[in-house]
């Protein structure tokens, strides 16, 4: 396969401004990636370098080794260290054969550094993320 | 360049890293290596991406050779020390046909784009796209394989030193067994033969992967390496010094009675 689908990519929040053509420009991008029951897909702490959307299977999440939920076909995960490539912040491990697409920080930069608009509808969508987070925080 | 090219032709690191060009130096200096060919960094890239030219060119080099096959990376770096990305760059031994070349070459994409990749990458100030060619040659099955230094690696002293056992030489370098060892003068004068205990080798499976088998008593503490195959393993060292420098770091197998030069890299680090 080559590319990701673009429809389960339009649920992904952080490309949510994004029209139809911007989306499949980002879709090409992506690589498809499989891991094996057991393995650990990202490691809490650890750099992270790519997003990946499920395609197949499942996978469990774990934050300070407490299990926190599952995923599973069209969950995604790791959005923001396409951006800062941050250090992760949950443990992804594969319950079962898994197959997702992923997209490398390295291929994502080049296309927004290149396309202005689609570099201000993700910063739209990430100062929306910030304002909910700031909203949730005060009424906490 | 989205290439592929016989091991001979690969001469350019920049194109298809320091592990292609190393073997193809040995190929075309006459060295016996294994059969294969050599991706380039962007033609790697394309088949991760999934697309079929690419999937289809590398499909029709790598037919002709005898499977099962040996699915390697090969740094392509500004510094060019593939070296330096040991461990985290991928190999995947026993790849069982042409059919499962494209998905280890994706693999290996990956292992130079994951996220323990990026952390060292930053860690040791690389901040440029990884890139990454791939070396696929045929698996031998091999009798007897292992390491052996140019210069003896523990103390600096001119002298080879070789370690071996049974199998394939994943059982020496993965440290699974306690191999033989061996030291042999410039001259090619046996100084000592140290049996080891070698409890298991590696064999590749029909199916693809490789297994560990138990080694039948009798051979666990017995010398795998008689005095002709240690008189061509000297050979062997003085050439790669000839061809390559001082001072080598080779991985070597001994199948069907022949012998194979399959890595040779400086040595890194003396006094270990």
């Amino acid at each position: 396969m080559a590319g990701a689908p673009v429809e389960a990519l339009q649920h992904v929040p952080l490309f949510a401004e994004l029209d139809r053509h911007e989306v499949e420009q980002i879709a090409r991008l992506f690589k498809e990636r499989r891991f094996a029951k057991g393995e650990t897909v990202v490691r809490e702490g650890s750099g992270g370098a790519a997003f990946f959307l499920i395609d197949s299977g499942e996978a469990t999440v774990s934050v300070g080794g407490a299990p926190r939920t599952n995923l599973g076909p069209g969950d995604y995960f790791g959005e923001i260290a396409l951006i800062d490539e941050g250090a992760r912040s949950a443990t992804i491990t594969a319950v079962s054969e898994l197959s997702c697409y992923g997209l490398t920080f390295w291929d994502f930069r080049p296309l927004v550094q290149e396309n202005g608009a689609i570099g201000w509808k993700l910063l739209q969508s990430m100062a929306k993320k910030l304002r909910a987070a700031e909203q949730g925080a005060s009424l906490s | 360049m989205k290439e592929v090219v016989p091991l001979a032709k690969a001469s350019d690191t920049a194109i298809f890293g320091s592990k292609a060009v190393g073997l193809g130096d040995a190929a075309r200096k006459g060295l016996s290596v294994p059969p294969g060919v050599a991706l380039s960094g962007s033609i790697v890239e394309a088949v991760a991406s999934g697309e079929e030219r690419a999937i289809e060119s590398v499909e029709k080099s790598v037919r002709p050779l005898p499977a099962p096959l040996a699915v390697r990376s090969s740094a392509v770096d500004e510094d060019g020390a593939d070296a330096s990305f040991a461990g985290q760059h991928l190999t995947l031994l026993n790849v069982p046909s042409v059919a499962e070349v494209s998905s280890a070459v994706r693999e290996i994409w990956w292992s130079a784009n994951s996220d323990s990749a990026i952390t060292y990458r930053q860690r040791v100030g690389l901040f440029t796209r990884p890139s990454v060619g791939v070396v696929v040659q045929t698996l031998l099955d091999s009798d007897i394989a292992g390491v052996m230094f140019t210069l003896n690696p523990m103390n600096g002293a001119d002298e080879c030193m070789i370690e071996a056992s049974w199998g394939l030489g994943e059982a020496v370098v993965a440290g699974l067994v306690i191999p033989d060892h061996y030291r042999i003068d410039r001259s090619g004068q046996v100084l000592e033969r140290r049996p080891g205990r070698k409890k298991r080798a590696v064999r590749p499976l029909v199916t693809g992967d490789t297994f560990e088998e138990e080694v039948p008593p009798n051979l666990v503490e017995q010398l795998c390496l008689d005095d002709d195959q240690l008189a061509e393993l000297h050979r062997l060292a003085i050439r790669c010094e000839e061809v390559y420098g001082p001072a080598r770091d080779i991985e070597w197998a001994f199948a069907g009675g022949a012998l194979y030069l399959l890595q040779c890299r400086a040595v890194t680090r003396v006094g270990i």
